[in-house]
């Protein structure tokens, strides 16, 4: 009916069904889908004529941009944090930083992006948000990262909470094994035994959590993008929705699971480099 | 008793309370002893007799958090009880160093064994690279591990149990400390191995100089290799004096059930091992009394209702604690 | 978030008899306050029609995008309905969709997870790679894929799907729970006794699974109830005007600068009522000292 408009009638209909295919029951249909995606070939969508592949490759490095910034952010802060907590548990420090680390995580990134905007749009007069606010990185990088910026920290944010108390309650945890207190007994300053001993234990915790986190992060990833308008897979996704472009949303689901699989992948193989412990067992 | 300048470590009215969800805990409860230089002291007693927590709390090692200490404990005339973390960073490596029970849990099982050795010649000596490198081997050397330039890039899972604490060893000496704490440096190996670590400890002690500690529950570790031996029961000393002393003469029935529990090589085979009644007390939970008494074959009423302080047995150094002790062998005529 | 220091004074190193200290980490004042505002939210929910409130739904014209005041506790939107009504009317979804999947959830996964990971065996090995299989896949993009083809939406068929979703990370959870419950000496001691199966994953697994369970369960609802949430957000949740906390959220977006309130009261009552139950959560795992479940 979309795609044939005025011209729709019983015939045309029962040819452009053969044309595509569609007169053979779903079951096959799928299978020659399966067969098609093999060959590396999604399909064209139907709706805006461009075909799949492109529509995600185009929006595939934007995400992965957003993915890499936010997450250095959210480790670049939550690393010295985490090891300024543990150093003294149940501090002063320590206790201001898990209080406020748990308030965030229970805010979810839909409403930190919605403050954040109204934040920056009303109290600043900056408004750069929408698509054609995005710029890629190709063009102008400077422009390129504060165009990111907002979802970046929002996505950030969340990231930061799991990554802080993860890390924290790691790094409480090997602080009371016999070789810290051996440590101490060498006349080495804490400083030094967070960083050179503890951590290195711990950092196979946060490499475990970071594959944990990512069911969080592809939410926030998806909110954030909608809301900002920035034109990545999850924009894309939920545009693709909201049109009932199904062969789009087939294609992107696909290569979102086949990404976090990989990934997942990825994470357990270097875990198993990292910790000679576990290689032993 | 000589002047304490003179003395290395002196303890006094050593306290140790840990806050427990439980109530107050008191682990280790008014002890006292020196130790002058060169000399060898033993501290012995069963698991939970607050051994462990008493070596921590002479070194300041004791946990930060929920544990009060009062009393003293003077090494080399300097304070260590209620001292900042900094004043006892100072001394620690450097004028007592400790050598912890299980060396697959105090070493760094994901940092090389050499790194760990050369950390403190570096940070606290401030070696070189190779100097400290040089003279990490040179320790490896000294506590007897074999091929010490391999073994420098080994990590501790590499070893075997023997070596691994023969590297504990070396870590802890690696700075030249006047005092050296042993907890229980042998109880995790094998008895052969046991035997080996024991005697390269009394070597040590002999060429570098150094007042020991040993802390353990095996009588039969302190028959030969102390001078000194402090007895524990439920966090408190229940007799002190020269090991010869103690070992020939004991008059706190504790001492003694101890002694008769270790198996004598010279008794004939399949002799019941003779063990001690009961458990030891719930340190949460401890009476006016004697802490022994509930398992004591001599306990009287009063050892029951007040507890008994350390007093005097007649050879300088002899001190127990005691209503109704042993008879001194001196008195009836025995040496 | 604290130690065990009786653990640490009384086992000497190398004699593992480790003994409990008498009394348990206290729930403490701020847990109560939680629970009570927790109490609060369901009571609204629940007896939300017998309570004096306005019409969700009635649109007041004569009082567009109203500031709080006595007659509306928390102003009107811009077609003049009750936020305030509005607000604890679409705290039904979010507490429903968050209850009734971890219903779904847990009442497939956890005896599930209980049964496989006491019996072992081949219906074990089978259900478990079925389960790690699908963790593989995100779920929030299963959710919301299905969630775009199964229309209309209604709260019935979110309840649904996101219970199904949860199935395999709740399973992996109380399966990992069992395990290292089954493996201490009890249980042995119990079989050897020629306990049936059915007395012991009653008498004994479940009273010890219990603690992790509910901890995880009111997360799971926490976690729930912000999924609706950014569903909502996305446009995936229930239709307007079928107030929802995240849908309304949603809805605000357009006139944030002009009514500031549209945003900020759902918002506060989302972000209170998880930041309650994620400590709730959180404090039930330290008073029953359940370690951080090792997966």
């Amino acid at each position: 009916m979309v795609i044939l408009g005025n011209a729709y009638n019983p015939t045309n209909k029962a040819l452009l069904y053969k044309q595509l295919g569609l007169n053979k029951p779903i079951i096959d249909q799928y299978f020659i889908w399966i067969g098609h995606v093999l060959h590396g070939n999604l399909g064209t969508s139907f709706i805006s004529r461009v075909s799949v592949d492109s529509t995600i490759r185009a929006a595939l490095p934007i995400d992965i941009e957003l993915i890499v910034v936010s997450q250095i952010l959210a480790l670049a802060i939550a690393i010295p944090l985490a090891m300024r907590s543990a150093r003294k548990p149940d501090g002063p420090v320590d206790r201001l930083l898990s209080a406020g680390s748990f308030t965030l995580l229970s805010i979810p990134p839909f409403i930190v992006v919605v403050f954040l905007v109204l934040l920056v749009s009303i109290k600043w007069g900056l408004a750069n948000t929408g698509p054609s606010a995005y710029v890629s990185f190709g063009t102008d990088w400077i422009a390129n990262l504060e165009s990111l910026s907002l979802a970046a920290i929002t996505i950030a944010i969340g990231s930061f909470t799991l990554y802080f108390r993860v890390l924290r309650s790691d790094l409480v945890a090997t602080m009371q094994e016999e070789f810290i207190t051996m440590a101490r007994s060498k006349g080495l300053s804490r400083r030094r035994i967070m960083w050179r001993h503890a951590f290195r234990p711990s950092s196979v915790t946060l490499l475990g959590s970071a594959s944990v986190n990512i069911g969080g992060l592809l939410a926030a990833l998806f909110v954030v993008q909608y809301f900002l308008a920035i034109p990545g897979l999850g924009y894309e996704l939920i545009s693709a929705i909201n049109t009932s472009d199904y062969l789009l949303v087939q294609g992107i689901v696909l290569v979102v699971s086949v990404g976090v699989v990989l990934v997942n992948f990825i994470f357990d193989f270097i875990i198993n480099i990292v910790d000679p412990r576990i290689s032993r067992e | 008793m000589s002047d304490s300048a003179s003395k290395l470590l002196v303890v006094n009215d050593l306290t140790t309370t840990f806050a427990t969800l439980g109530g107050p805990l008191t682990a280790v409860g008014n002890v006292s002893f020196d130790l002058s230089k060169n000399e060898t002291l033993g501290i012995v007693g069963e698991s939970g007799s607050g051994k462990t927590v008493l070596s921590r709390t002479i070194m300041g090692l004791q946990p930060r958090r929920n544990v009060t200490v009062s009393g003293s404990v003077l090494l080399n005339g300097q304070e260590i009880v209620g001292a900042s973390e900094k004043a006892k960073r100072k001394l620690w490596g450097t004028e007592v160093a400790m050598v912890f029970q299980d060396p697959m849990t105090s070493l760094n099982p994901v940092m090389r064994v050499g790194k760990q050795i050369d950390e403190t010649l570096r940070v606290r000596l401030g070696m070189s690279r190779a100097d400290a490198r040089a003279r990490a081997i040179e320790l490896l050397e000294l506590v007897g591990i074999p091929s010490p330039e391999r073994r420098y890039d080994a990590f501790p899972g590499a070893l075997s149990g023997g070596m691994r604490q023969r590297v504990v060893i070396a870590t802890a000496l690696a700075c030249s400390p006047k005092l050296l704490l042993a907890d229980e440096p042998t109880t995790g190996l094998d008895v052969t191995i046991q035997a080996q670590i024991l005697n390269l400890l009394d070597e040590l002690k002999e060429r570098l100089h150094m007042s020991v500690i040993l802390v353990t529950h095996d009588l039969g570790v302190v028959a030969t290799r102390t001078s000194k031996i402090v007895v524990m029961y439920a966090g408190r000393i229940v007799e002190m004096g020269s090991t010869r002393e103690v070992f020939t003469n004991h008059r706190m029935p504790y001492t003694r059930a101890l002694l008769d529990s270790s198996p004598k090589i010279t008794n004939p085979s399949h002799t019941r091992l003779t063990t001690i009644p009961g458990r030891p007390p719930n340190l949460l939970n401890l009476t006016n009394g004697c802490s022994f008494a509930p398992r004591c074959a001599y306990a009287t009423d009063r050892c029951r209702k007040e507890r008994p302080e350390l007093t005097p047995a007649g050879e300088p150094g002899h001190l127990f604690a005691c209503w109704n002790p042993l008879m001194s062998n001196r008195e009836v005529g025995v040496s | 978030m604290s130690e065990n220091y009786g653990e640490i004074v009384i086992a000497e190193y190398g004699h593992p008899q480790v003994e409990k200290p008498e009394g348990r980490e206290p729930l403490g004042v701020l847990f109560w306050i939680c629970v009570g505002w927790i109490g609060l939210n369901l009571i609204g929910a629940i007896f939300a029609n017998v309570l004096p409130l306005e019409n969700p739904l009635y649109e007041n014209f004569t009082a567009i995008n109203a500031a709080p005041s006595l007659h509306h506790l928390f102003g009107t939107d811009e077609i003049g309905r009750d936020i305030f009504s509005r607000v604890v009317y679409g705290s039904r979804i979010s507490i429903s969709a968050g209850v009734g999947s971890m219903v779904i959830g847990f009442g497939i996964g956890a005896p599930l997870g209980m049964l496989t990971a006491y019996r072992r065996g081949h219906f074990d090995t089978i259900i478990t790679t079925v389960m790690y299989t699908l963790l593989a896949f995100p779920a929030i993009v299963a959710t919301i894929a299905v969630l775009s083809f199964w229309v209309p939406r209604d709260l019935f068929k979110i309840i649904v799907v996101i219970g199904i979703a949860s199935i395999p990370i709740i399973y992996r959870i109380i399966r990992a729970a069992t395990l290292s419950v089954a493996s201490r000496d009890f249980i042995i001691a119990a079989k050897v006794q020629g306990a049936s199966d059915r007395r012991i994953l009653f008498k004994e697994l479940l009273p010890n699974v219990a603690p992790i369970l509910v901890s995880f369960l009111i997360i799971g609802i926490a976690t729930v109830v912000t999924l609706e949430g950014a569903l909502a957000f996305l446009g995936l949740s229930v239709n307007p005007p079928t107030p929802s906390w995240g849908n309304m959220i949603n809805e605000a977006r357009s006139v944030m600068a002009q009514n500031p309130w549209l945003v900020i009261f759902p918002s506060l009552a989302l972000c209170l009522f998880l930041l309650c139950l994620n400590f709730i959560g959180d404090r039930l795992r330290t008073h029953f000292d359940v370690a951080e479940v090792k997966i």
